[in-house]
């Protein structure tokens, strides 16, 4: 190997070295720091370099074009780099300067149920900017596992997971008695009417599932009480029960509806792991409002750059079971076949 | 220290003490009575491995429980496919490696059911943890190699298996296309779950260092090919250590706050 292609090398082994500290100070960081980090100038640079090196290492050693896959390893790598850099905020700046052409790189955006919107609030930039479509936003929901749990606690430590059956009987033991639930509501509210209170399911904005629930103790002595997911641990001094009722969520939904030039162009449940791909952009189910499941919030993610990324996966991925793998095995076979 | 009085834990336990007894017969030279329990053990934990999915009703590799379990299953599959195709000796360790890694499923882990969060109801995420699974297992067996180069001592004074140094070479490279595939899976999978396909998160990071060090060992090696077998070694031992570091540490010493936590 000559000085040159040894000097080539040896950069590219620092700069691998140097990338593994670097990870390892990023995973100390922790996430919020590692990417401010990561996507800071120096790394760019550090990321320009490591990309020169390939290409370099390409250019330098004849191998590496002649075996079409450590090419496609090491161009796939080139490519990941490039593609990723190519969408980062700094690369959607660097475009908007010297193109001139201006595309969000990410942000959020909060719509309300019935309505469109374009407005996306920017990461790390004040004020609003605009999609050149809406976005409407039909309906909001969380869908959850069944069924779902009440959380009963004796106070001598006795505990009982009761699945959520309106009207069904659940035994807690001779001695201890039974329980049955009697309703289910998703906005739970008191009305107060000839000084008798009553509760009822608002079908009003709001949000306060809650279940009545009757324990039947074993003398026949019956209590209603009332449990409130959001409002755990809500006990009286004369209570015998702890209760608590837990559910699990299975998915959040936002059913949306693209309108570009008042019509509607493409519909759209999405989902976690079911984003909506539309004008460039991805939407991503981030979160909702949590008092009254009114809105949704969607997380606006550019997707300059990625099908450069994802053609360097699968260079990569294709290219190193190729070099690493088929060989290997051929020659393994070949050697249990001979033997 | 969790004990498990159930069916599961029960199947754990047996697999453990198949593997260990196989260990110490093939260790005193009780060639075929220790393949045999080796063998037991491993239908055993087949059998532990079913029950699990049958009683989940998911592929079991959603939490560290499972994939340990997974890990003390595919031991044996990999030990035999190394042995006989790649001539990588240890199969007297890869034993005691089925005990390590039972171990953690068997008395550390929760066994406890759990419902899928909606970022882990993806097509994405079996796949994802089982080629790392395997991935780990190539790269501890490549471990072993390493080590016994590193204090002079063969893995296997028969002549049919390749020396420590080579050994090791060769499992590294059936480790790292699956080490591979399970970084990128993992990255398309955050891409369609969060928005991003590298969101900087410890595990993340750990993940790419690990990966890092068997890139950075390709090239030393390239380099130096077999003047320098105990650097070589100490490339292979480094990636082990960052693999423990993201299987583990992360989840368990919760220094580092980021997206990865649910798998604890
Ligand atoms: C930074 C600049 C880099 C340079 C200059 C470089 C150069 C080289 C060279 C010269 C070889 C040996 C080819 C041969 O067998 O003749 C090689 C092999 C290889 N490189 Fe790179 N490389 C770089 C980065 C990377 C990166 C980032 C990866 C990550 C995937 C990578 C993965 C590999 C693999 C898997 C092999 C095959 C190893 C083997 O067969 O033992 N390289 N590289």
């Amino acid at each position: 190997m000559n000085k040159f292609r040894r000097a080539v090398l040896w950069c590219a082994l620092v700069l691998i070295i140097l990338l593994i500290v670097l990870s390892i100070y990023g995973a100390f960081a922790g996430a919020e720091r590692a990417k401010g980090f990561f996507n800071s100038l120096p790394l760019g640079l550090y990321w320009s370099a490591l990309t020169v090196m390939l290409i370099a290492g390409i250019g330098v050693f004849r191998r590496l074009v002649r075996e079409p896959a450590l090419l496609l390893i090491h161009g796939g790598c080139v490519l990941i780099l490039t593609g990723s850099m190519w969408g980062s905020a700094a690369g959607h700046e660097l475009r908007k300067k010297l193109l001139g052409i201006e595309k969000i790189p990410g942000g959020k955006m909060a719509i309300f149920e019935g309505q469109s919107d374009n407005h996306v609030k920017a990461e790390g930039e004040r004020g609003m900017k605009e999609l050149p479509f809406h976005i409407k936003l039909k309906d909001f929901r969380i869908e959850y596992y069944k069924p779902e749990y009440l959380d009963i606690e004796s106070r001598q430590g006795q505990h009982w997971q009761v699945p959520v059956e309106i009207g069904g009987e659940f035994s807690l033991g001779a001695d201890v008695g039974t329980v049955i639930i009697t309703k289910a509501f998703e906005n739970f509210k008191i009305t107060f009417e000839d000084d008798k209170s009553a509760a009822y399911d608002d079908p009003e904005p709001g949000y306060n599932p809650a279940l009545e629930v009757q324990i039947r103790g074993p003398d026949g002595g019956v209590t209603t009480d009332y449990v409130f997911e959001r409002y755990p641990g809500h006990v009286h001094p004369e209570d015998k029960f702890l209760l608590s009722y837990h559910r699990t969520v299975r998915d959040y939904i936002s059913e949306l509806a693209v309108i570009k030039d008042d019509k509607v162009v493409l519909e759209k449940n999405i989902e976690v792991n079911h984003p909506l791909h539309f004008g460039g952009y991805h939407f991503y189910q981030h979160s909702y409002d949590e008092q009254g499941r009114q809105y949704t919030v969607l997380e606006v993610v550019s997707d300059s750059g990625l099908i450069w990324v994802y053609a360097g996966y699968l260079m990569l991925c294709i290219a190193v079971f190729w070099h690493l793998w088929l060989r290997e095995f051929a020659a393994g076979r070949a050697r249990v076949r001979s033997e | 220290m969790e004990v498990k009085y159930t069916l599961q834990g029960l199947l754990i336990y047996l697999a453990m003490a198949a593997y260990v007894a196989a260990f110490v017969r093939r260790l005193v030279g009780r060639e075929k009575s220790g393949q045999l329990l080796y063998t037991f053990g491993f239908a055993v934990c087949c059998a532990a491995f079913a029950y699990r999915w049958y009683s989940v009703r998911h592929v079991p590799m959603q939490n560290l429980f499972e994939v340990f379990l997974s890990m003390g299953l595919l031991i044996y599959p990999v030990s035999s496919f190394c042995e006989r195709v790649l001539r990588v000796g240890g199969r007297c360790a890869d034993m005691l490696i089925g005990t390590i890694v039972l171990f953690p499923a068997g008395f550390v882990f929760s066994a406890e059911p759990q419902r899928l969060p909606p970022a882990l109801q993806s097509w994405l995420f079996a796949p994802h943890v089982a080629v790392y699974v395997l991935s780990y297992i190539f790269m501890a067996k490549a471990t072993f190699q390493a080590s016994c180069q590193l204090a002079g001592k063969p893995p296997c004074p028969d002549g049919k298996v390749l020396p420590a140094e080579e050994a090791t070479y060769r499992m590294i490279r059936a480790g790292f296309p699956l080490l591979t595939l399970g970084l990128v899976l993992g990255s398309v999978w955050g891409k369609l779950a969060w928005g991003d396909y590298w969101g900087w998160d410890p595990k993340e990071l750990w993940s790419l260092a690990s990966w890092l060090v068997y890139v950075g060992y390709f090239h030393f090696r390239y380099m130096f090919g077999k003047r320098h077998p105990r650097i070589n070694s100490t490339w292979a031992v480094a990636g082990m250590a960052a693999i423990v570091i993201t299987l583990l540490w992360v989840n368990l010493s919760r220094l580092f706050s980021g997206l990865h936590s649910y798998a604890a």
